[in-house]
């Protein structure tokens, strides 16, 4: 089946054009990045300023703790608005604008359609992921980068970007208009973050609410700690929301 | 690519003998509707529609609102599903193979959906794309569609500041672009001037000279007499009326016409 293939790259294509051509992806790749940049400058001023005092410490925390990765954390943070406003559109746009119907005029599978327009929306954030990174990398001659370490959060924020791409898509398809589509993968993607915040206070680290928190994958990988699971999750995540928006849209070309 | 398609491509050039041996004697219908249905909002929008057309012939399909055109139309374009019966497109099973879509059936819908932020090069470049088109054949194909519906000092404008007469340009664009078997149009001459609904009559009759079956759904009588062959009338989802168009014989066809939506009138009227 050659032809599924051709769908989803048609659609990838024409989903990235559209990114492209759309101001909101502009303004807000230039305010975030701005934000980031003037960010990255006062840590990097901070870390400087702190340098003589860690000279002392044997195994003080060097410019990756102190710059790279809290750079990235910020980045983790505004993921939270960019993801959603950029995702909401994605579908719920389509069908505004009654173009949906002829995506699937065009024998395009829903799965083709779904994984089209994600991996145009996730080839943006990994882009805009890879701006970010370029901030400290470029200071990576005149510093000690921990490599390990930067990869790993690097590898975390990527699975976060990747999970609430996803989201914002299954968000997108069930939307009838894309501010509702943003609204509800603003508040899902909050929800999924801090759902153990009541079992955190109250002390308990463990169980499956504690699982279920995005946070409990994200933050060891921002640390530089990888494991398999963690990985586990945000995938099962990502596959779980595609499959969502790709029953939803199975069931439109269904029900009409 | 549909076999035949591939096969009249090479009518003239090195092997016209396959012609022979490959083409059925008996050459399937470009379409086939075997007793469709189709429900929505709870009430049957379209009832046990069956409709066979052959290459080269123009349809008609004339309705009362909510006669049941938009949606045996979306059907057939494969956006919508059937609840029953089945679609044949060259004797295949449309249903079975909704990938057929994407090279046989070129579709303009009703309002002609576009993405306001593309232009319509790019608008022509995503359709073809879709469709199955790359490269040279892609460029040559828009350069064809673009010179022949005379989108030249639009081809760079963007599609959502584009009026709603060049917008059913564009969109009628994206529909002939891959050069379709069946060209399925909902309501082709909404908002286009009488120039253009001339220019769309001639490409509709040249359309199905060049061999491809056209389904034309219409409010307007005047247009069925002007382009099609024959006419099929649709009246609370059930066809009424199936048969030939003579000629500029338009007091015949409106007669029909009144007569199917009348009638029905006059039974509900007596139902109440």
């Amino acid at each position: 089946m050659s032809f599924v293939p051709i769908g989803m790259s048609a659609v990838m294509r024409l989903e990235w054009r559209r990114l492209r051509m759309r101001p909101l992806g502009w303004v807000l790749a230039a305010l975030t990045l701005a934000w980031l940049g003037w960010n990255f400058t006062l840590l990097l001023g901070s870390f400087l300023a702190g340098q003589i005092q860690r000279a002392a410490l044997p195994d003080g925390p060097g410019f990756t703790d102190l710059v790279a990765v809290p750079l990235l954390g910020q980045l983790a943070q505004l993921a939270f608005l960019v993801v959603p406003l950029l995702t909401m559109s994605v579908l719920a746009g389509e069908r505004r604008n009654g173009t949906l119907p002829l995506l699937f005029a065009t024998g395009v599978p829903a799965s083709g359609i779904v994984l089209g327009k994600y991996l145009a929306t996730l080839g943006w954030l990994l882009l805009w992921l890879a701006l970010t990174l370029a901030m400290p990398l470029l200071l990576a001659h005149a510093t000690h980068l921990d490599w390990g370490k930067l990869a790993a959060a690097s590898l975390g924020v990527a699975l976060m970007l990747a999970a609430l791409a996803a989201l914002g898509v299954a968000c997108s398809s069930f939307a009838s208009h894309p501010a509702i589509a943003a609204a509800a993968a603003l508040i899902l993607a909050l929800a999924l973050w801090s759902i153990n915040l009541g079992a955190q206070l109250a002390g308990i680290n463990g169980g499956a609410i504690n699982w279920l928190a995005m946070s409990t994958h994200e933050q060891p990988m921002l640390r530089g700690l990888v494991s398999s699971a963690d990985v586990l999750w945000f995938v099962l995540l990502i596959l779980l929301s595609l499959a969502l928006a790709t029953r939803r849209l199975d069931t439109e070309r269904e029900r009409g | 690519m549909p076999e035949n398609r591939q096969l009249s491509n090479r009518w003239g050039r090195r092997d016209n003998h396959a012609m022979t041996t490959i083409i059925p004697e008996v050459p399937a219908a470009a379409v086939e509707l075997v007793r469709l249905g189709r429900r929505r909002a709870g009430r049957p929008a379209v009832q046990d529609l069956s409709l066979s057309l052959p290459r080269g012939q123009v349809l008609g399909l004339l309705g009362v609102n909510g006669a049941g055109k938009s949606t045996t139309l979306s059907m057939i374009a494969g956006a919508l599903r059937p609840d029953s019966g089945s679609i044949r497109l060259d004797g295949r099973d449309f249903l079975e193979q909704p990938e057929m879509a994407r090279q046989w059936i070129g579709w303009l819908p009703e309002r002609a959906p576009l993405w306001p932020e593309l232009n319509v090069i790019e608008h022509l470049d995503a359709h073809g794309r879709l469709r199955g088109l790359h490269g040279t054949t892609l460029r040559e194909a828009r350069t064809t569609i673009i010179e022949r519906l005379e989108l030249q000092p639009l081809a760079r404008r963007l599609a959502g500041v584009l009026s709603q007469g060049q917008r059913q340009r564009l969109g009628l664009a994206c529909a002939l672009l891959h050069r379709p078997a069946l060209l399925v149009l909902d309501e082709p001459a909404n908002a286009l001037d009488p120039v253009q609904v001339a220019a769309l009559r001639r490409l509709i009759r040249e359309q199905a000279t060049a061999g491809t079956a056209v389904i034309l759904s219409t409010h307007l009588l005047a247009e069925v007499t002007a382009v099609c062959d024959r006419v099929a009338i649709l009246h609370e989802g059930t066809l009424r009326h199936d048969g030939p168009v003579h000629g500029d014989d338009y007091a015949a066809l409106e007669r029909t016409f009144f007569e199917i939506a009348m009638h029905n009138q006059h039974d509900a009227a007596r139902a109440a």
